[in-house]
Formats: structure tokens, sequence, C-alpha cells
């Protein structure tokens, strides 16, 4: 059986547990845009002169004018097919427009995610091993910084700083420059795909494109990472075998990469999950400012105009990430731990 | 055995992409290309489905062709729409007859549709037909032209249509040149309808069937859209394709970078920048920014007439004195704009255009009297609610309204809403007391008070219900005397400010900011640009 079984077993358990909560957030999801006040078809009959035979046309067009219960039903046949109704905003079938929006999401939040790790993480670890120094207050400093300023502000200051004052960095406008020809859709993630045909100018040109909105997200996840690595990096270093190692004379670096490091990263690895769960949702105002064609973006225009079926695509898609970034994460957990078994 | 072969399939995969995109992307100047950002985005290419946006509109009127189109004339440095100067765009020509009744329209036998396909009197039906048959926005626009069904229609020979109206209408020919009515390749369009959907209306949505002065090169919905020219095209004034040889729509969300973009030169025109943006970028030497009164559109702060207490008039007439209008016009709208308060009518309205400058200023004492006729001397409670699209201009706007009338006892609580509730509730009749804006395509007076000021639907804001004022505004719809609709309009606008169920403000600019070297911008009806207009010195 072996490592590997063990943890098939436990993410194929993990996963046939979380069905009955993705179908609740479904179905909560789609009671709750019923539920608000707003209504879609007189918002989308309205042109001038628009009158109600237009709004009720709207009505039934998106299939509002039945029973909700029966609208449910409905709605549950379509997801269980694999689809996922139609947005009034774009005109698209929200399934087509999810699959062109979220790799763009996705691309911006991994390298998020691999600026502030490969940040956060160092300065957790030296803001650790001089706890109560000058240094440790810097970093906490520039933690709560990054958290406290709102994701617009910092963006629309590097955009101010780097595009508007200095001019190094390129228009603020979406992937990739618009007189930049695009690469054929392989997987989606523009860097990839550039690679995959051997355009590097063009893969500079999306990488130039990517790095303030990245380094904005980044900012803003900086902090939980950053502290959470220090916290349990503190326990790690007082623990009785970091102790021992330290007697036994075993080079520092050894010491806190092989040995304390090893056993603080749990929970950083636990706070991750959540970090880029929250990030893919919550990048929404980064997405604005840098008009970055991401889902986030697409669900709060659909909020606004409360056209209900991008909204439910979203909600669903952000639970079912939840659920796949938990388990990748599970699957970190017992490469980085083997003892570990959560049933 | 399978994953050995994976590689293979990759590498096939790459060879065969690499092959499809090599011949795209020939070299483009910059020059020849207009950028344009905006805060919306377009969602369709249909411009008659419902839900389409602005943008879309606006990309319509270069995609399609209409079978005429307004004229311009100067209105002060800037030219506007004239809605009195009708041309022919697939139309050469076109003559009403004595009584008004029937127009006929003789097409341009040179034009063709993208494909190559002439156009003809049998696509005009279609798309007429289209226009007042399928469900779409067009057909509640044809019907303010009285025109209304397929019969009104009638096919003379290839070059030849006519349509005939059942009363001598002022707006059927203006009806004609709007964004709706756009004139399709019938069989292209037709090769693509199915049983369920016999107007190819799915079709049409994310594909062009014109013969218009762009053809779409790449559209991708709620982010951008490429045109590309017509080089056949020649239904401009002078007979010339369009100036650029691309235009690139783009969605910017953010109003801030839409600003940077074209001070920057990176972006060649926004159209909807925040107005103290506008104002700032007036100041820098590369920028020019052409600001226009949008003579065709209102903003109104306007009274639930139905709900208590604006039910009652003297309360309505004591909050038009209560409103500090010079404070809102230079905090919201930074000054930009035709203020529409203040005036001094001496015996009745001036003018018959709609809107007028109200006789309305801040006079406490004079609000003070009315409430207290109206039975409120210690005031009320209520709310004032604004859109969320609409905050950079209510909010300050909200802010002062609730200070002013709480001099007078009125305490405002502010609501402010995103635009689905908003509507939602405008059209319910649930809200008392707010401001809204309207827009009219074609701004004759009649229209305004048939449109905004009567009837059962959400552009009614104030929810009046007055026979005599719906049956006046009625009667001149269809009065072709210029003398007696001119008198007909005077009383409209009598008898609105006497109703005062909602008090028209002001009239907003609309910057458009681009850089020095663009030309030829024309403040169009349906307020976008139209990138046929448009030109680099």
């Amino acid at each position: 059986m072996g490592l590997f079984g063990i943890t098939i077993r436990r993410v194929g358990r993990r996963f046939i547990s979380s069905i009955p909560a993705l179908l609740g957030v479904l179905i909560f999801t789609f009671l709750l845009m019923r539920v608000l006040p707003g209504d879609p078809a007189v918002f989308f009959g309205a042109g001038t002169n628009a009158g109600q035979a237009e709004i009720e046309h709207v009505r039934k067009q998106m299939g509002l004018d039945k029973p909700i219960p029966h609208q449910l039903l409905l709605y549950l046949k379509d997801v269980a097919s694999g689809k996922l109704g139609n947005s009034m905003t774009t005109g698209q079938p929200v399934l087509a427009d999810i699959k062109q929006r979220l790799p763009a999401s996705l691309e911006l939040t991994f390298t998020a995610l691999f600026i502030a790790l490969v940040s956060a993480v160092p300065l957790g670890i030296w803001a650790a091993l001089k706890a109560g120094s000058l240094i440790d207050h810097a970093v906490r400093m520039f933690c709560v910084i990054g958290v406290c300023v709102p994701t617009f502000v910092s963006g629309l200051v590097l955009i101010y700083v780097f595009y508007y004052m200095l001019g190094i960095a390129p228009d603020p406008t979406g992937r990739l420059d618009v007189f930049a020809s695009t690469p054929p859709n392989i997987t989606g993630f523009l860097l990839i795909d550039f690679l995959i045909v051997g355009d590097m100018s063009g893969w500079w040109a999306s990488a130039k494109q990517l790095i303030l909105p990245a380094l904005t997200m980044a900012l803003f996840v900086l902090a939980p990472i950053a502290r959470i690595t220090r916290a349990s990096m503190l326990a790690a270093l007082g623990s009785e075998f970091v102790r021992t190692a330290r007697s036994l004379g075993l080079s520092s670096w050894r010491i806190v990469i092989t040995y304390a490091l090893r056993n603080a990263v749990l929970p950083v690895l636990t706070i991750l999950g959540i970090v880029f769960s929250t990030m893919l949702g919550a990048n929404v105002l980064v997405e604005k400012v840098f008009s970055w064609p991401g889902v986030a973006s697409y669900a709060l225009n659909a909020l606004l105009s409360s056209d209900y079926a991008p909204v439910q695509g979203f909600v669903l898609l952000m639970a079912a990430i939840f659920v796949f970034a938990n388990l990748f994460i599970d699957i970190l957990y017992s490469i980085s731990d083997p003892r570990i078994s959560i049933e | 055995m399978t994953l050995l072969r994976a590689p293979n399939f990759v590498l096939s995969a790459i060879a065969l992409t690499v092959a499809l995109l090599s011949p795209s992307a020939g070299a483009q100047t910059r020059a020849e290309t207009l950028r344009y950002v905006s805060g919306g985005s377009v969602n369709t290419l249909d411009p008659t489905m419902l839900g389409s946006t602005r943008e879309a509109f606006a990309v319509s009127m270069s995609t399609y062709d209409r079978l005429v189109s307004f004229g311009k004339k100067q209105q002060g440095k800037n030219w506007v729409f004239d809605l009195d100067k009708i041309r022919g765009e697939l139309a050469e020509r076109y003559v009403i007859s004595p009584n008004g009744m029937k127009i006929t329209f003789y097409l341009r036998k040179d034009a063709k549709f993208h494909d190559g396909t002439p156009v003809t009197a049998e696509d005009v039906k279609w798309s007429l037909d289209r226009a007042v048959t399928a469900k779409s926005l067009a057909s509640s626009q044809l019907l303010t032209g009285s025109i209304t069904n397929a019969q009104q229609f009638k096919v003379i020979d290839t070059s030849t249509f006519e349509v005939t109206l059942p009363k001598p209408d002022r707006l059927a020919l203006a009806n004609l040149a709007t964004t709706y009515v756009i004139i399709i390749n019938s069989k292209l369009a037709k090769s693509h309808a199915t049983p369920e959907d016999p107007w190819a209306q799915d079709w049409l949505k994310s594909n062009i069937a014109g013969s218009g002065a762009y053809s779409v090169e790449s559209f991708k919905p709620g982010e951008q859209i490429i045109l590309k020219r017509n080089e056949a095209w020649n239904r401009s004034a002078d007979g010339k394709p369009a100036a650029f040889l691309r235009v690139i729509t783009q969605t910017i969300p953010e109003a801030a970078t839409r600003a940077n973009l074209v001070e920057r030169g990176d972006a060649d025109v926004a159209i909807d920048l925040q107005a103290n943006d506008a104002a700032a970028l007036a100041t820098k030497p590369k920028i020019k920014v052409v600001s226009t009164p949008m003579y065709n559109a209102v903003s109104y702060v306007s009274f639930n007439t139905q709900m208590a207490p604006f039910d009652n008039v003297k309360v309505r007439r004591a909050i038009a004195y209560a409103l500090p209008y010079d404070d809102m016009f230079k905090a919201s709208l930074f000054g930009r704009g035709v203020p529409l308060f203040g005036a001094v009518w001496n015996n009745g309205p001036p003018t018959p255009g709609y809107p007028i400058k109200q006789p309305v200023t801040l006079d406490l004492a004079k609000a003070k009297q009315f409430l207290t006729e109206a039975g409120f001397p210690n005031g009320f409670d209520t709310t004032f609610s604004f859109n969320l699209g609409q905050a950079a201009v209510a909010e300050p706007m909200a802010a002062l309204i609730k200070e002013s009338l709480a001099k007078i006892n009125i305490k405002v609580e502010i609501n402010k809403l995103p635009d689905a509730q908003m509507s939602t509730q405008i059209n319910a009749k649930t809200l008392p007391f707010f401001t809204e804006n309207a827009g009219a395509w074609l701004p004759s007076t009649d229209y305004y008070y048939r449109n905004f000021y009567t009837g059962n639907h959400r552009w009614n804001y104030s929810s009046l219900n007055d026979p005599k004022l719906a049956e006046l505004a009625e009667k001149a719809r269809f009065e072709l005397d210029p003398v007696k609709y001119a008198t007909y309009s005077k009383e409209l606008n009598a008898m609105a400010f006497d109703l005062m169920a909602q008090i028209p403000i002001w009239q907003p600019n609309q910057d458009a900011v681009m850089a020095q070297s663009l030309d030829g911008f024309v403040y169009q009806f349906h307020r976008q640009i139209d990138f046929r207009d448009v030109l680099r010195k």
C-alpha cells in the first residue's frame, strides 16, 4: 500500500465528504440571489420606452417566471449536465466565460502566492530567529502595512509610481498589451502558452503585465504567512529537539532549515490553503484596478446587475476550488509529515 | 503505453498551433489605430438585444448602416448631432409624401454587406420586420415613431422601399436613424436562424451581418473588441471610408486608470472620466477636452407623486425651493454642465424646448411657507435614494440636500442602492424621493413628456398620472405645424412646472478627453463616440 495509497484513499474520502458541502453552497447561493432585492428582469429589460412586456420577456428568458423550487430543480439539472446558465452581462454562457477568465485569475493568484511565499517565509524565519529585536519589529511593521493598506490603494500607488511617473511598467490594462498578438490558447496561462510556442518576447510582455498586480496581491497576503511562519518557527526553535540539535553542535543552517522549519511548516501549509482560496475571490479590487479579465471582477459586475447565473457559477467554482486546494494541502501534509492522518 | 505517447501528442499540438499562429498579426502602425477606453463593456454585437450596453450601441453604429443618419451642427465650439437634419445612409435619398404618411427610400445601388452581397430592399424589409416583430429593444423604440408592424413596410423594387404611417408622426424618420434600426444581411442571418429563433438573435449576438464602416476583427465580451476598417464603405457625408484602420474598444473599469492612460498617450480617447479628472486633464498640454453639454439628457430630483407626503404638490414645491442648487452644481459637477435652475419666468415658460431653465432657487422662507400650507409645519422624515453607479455625482448632492432640508425640519436618510436594486425599486414605485437621469435619443419636447411624465413604467420616475398632460403630449406628437407644436410645448413646460413632479436640475457635460492629435469628435444622440467621426490630424 505505502504512503501513496494511503494518501489517495484519504483524498478520495475527503472529496466524497465535501460533496454535500458543495451542494449546500449551490442551493444557498441560489436562494440568496433570489432573496436579494434587485430584479434582473427590470434591470436588463430596460431600454428607454421598454415597458412591462419587455421586462416579462426577459423574466421568461431567464426562467424567472417559474416558482423558485421549480427554478432550483432546473438549475440543479443544468449543473448536473455541466451547464451553468447564461450571463446577461456578457451575453455568453457562464461556463464559457469562466473557462476564459479562470486562467487569468489563477495565473495572477499563483504568481502572487509565489511572490508572497518566497518573501514571507524567509521574513518570518528571520523575525523568529531575531525575536524581539529591531528586525522583528521591522518585519511586523512591514506586514501590518501590507495588510492595512487596501489592495486598490496599493495597486493605484504602484500604477502611479511605476507606470505614470517612471514609465517602467506597461499600461495596466489586462494581461497583454492590446497591440501585442496573443498566443494560441493551450492552457490559458499566458506565461505557459508563450513558453510552449517559444515566443520569449511575448512571454516577457505578459510577465511585465503580471508583475504589478501580483505584487499588489502579494503585499496583502504577506502578513498572515509571515506571522504564522514566525509563530510556528518560534515554537519549533524553543522545542527540545532543536536544543538537542544545538547541543550536538549541528550547523545553525541545518538546525533552522532541516529540523525547525520542517516541523514548523504544517501551520504554514494550512494557512496557505486558506490564503490561496481567499485570494482567488478577494482579488476583485486588484482585478478592477488593473483591468484584469478574471473571474472575481466578472462576478462582481454580475452581482451589481443582479445577474444570477454568473454569481451562482462563481460561488460554486470558488467552493470547488476551496475543496481542491484543501485536498492538495492534505497531500502536502502527508509528504511533509507522514505520521499525520486526518480522518 | 499511454504515458509514452503523451509527449508526441504535445509536440504535434505545438507544431500545429505554431503553424496556425504564424500568418496572423500583420504590422499595424499605432497612428492608424484608435484606442478607446471605457468603463462599461460591449456585451453584444446586436444592439437590439435586451440588456445591451451603451458601449455596444457605439460599436453597432460603426458595424451596421441604417437607412438614414443624423447630420451635425455646431454648438459653441463643439459639434453635436442635428435632429432636424437627416441625411441618407444606406438610402441615397428619401421622399416624404405631402400628407406625411408615406416615406419612400431610394437605396444606394453600390452598397454591399461585409461579405460582398449587395444591400437590397429585401434586406431592409427583413431588418425592419425583425425590429418590430422580434422581442428586442427595437420594437418599443420604433413605437415612438408610430412604426409598429410589418404591414407598414413595402418593397417596391430591389432598391426602393416604402414605409407607411398610420398618422403623420414627427419622429418616424428620426427613429429610423437610431441605433436599433440596423440593416442586416438577411440572407446571411436567415441561414443562422432556427425555428425557435427565427430572427437569428442568438447568432447575431456574437456575429456581424452588416454593411457598416467597420467589421469585427476580434470580440471578447466584457474585455475588448477590435474593429477593422471596411475599405468599400462610402456612406459617410463625404463618401470616404472611416479614418482609422483599426479601432480598439477596451474596458478599463477604474476611472483613474483610464485618466492615466489617456494622459500618458497610451489611449486616445475616453468619455466617461470623473468630472474632477477631466477638469485636471484639461490643463495638460498634450490633452484636449471636448466638453459638450449633453443637450439630450437631463438630471432630475424626482418625487413619487403617488406616495405620501409627496402626493401633495405643496410638499413638492417646498422642497423645490429648499434645494441648494448652486452648491450642488459646484460640488457634484464641478460646474461642468448647464444649470437648469435660477430662471425668471415672467409670463409662463419662455421657450418650447425641453428641458428649460426652471424658475426655482434656494429660498428657505418660501419653502417653509409651502410646507406649512401643506400641513407639515414640523417637517417629516423621508429617504433620498441614488444609484451606486452615479455615486460620484449623487453622493455630494445627497449630502447637501440632507443638510439643506434639515433646515426646514425634513429629516432625510440617504439611501445608496446598487444599480439593479434602484431600477427594481423605481419600477415598483417604492422610492419616495430620489435622483435619476434621463436621456432622450430624439430630444423633442413631446418625446420627453410622453416618456418621462406619463405611463406606468420605470421611466415615469415620479409616477405622475395627469391625464391632461398625457393628452397634450400625445396631441403634440402628431402636430406637424411648427407654430402650434411650439404652443403645445410651452403649455407642457408650464404644466410640468406647476405639477412639480420632478425638478430638472442640470444637464451634465460630456467630457471627451482625447489626445491633441484627434479631431472631428461629434457629440452623438447615443452619448457615445461614433468612431466614423474621429480622425487623426
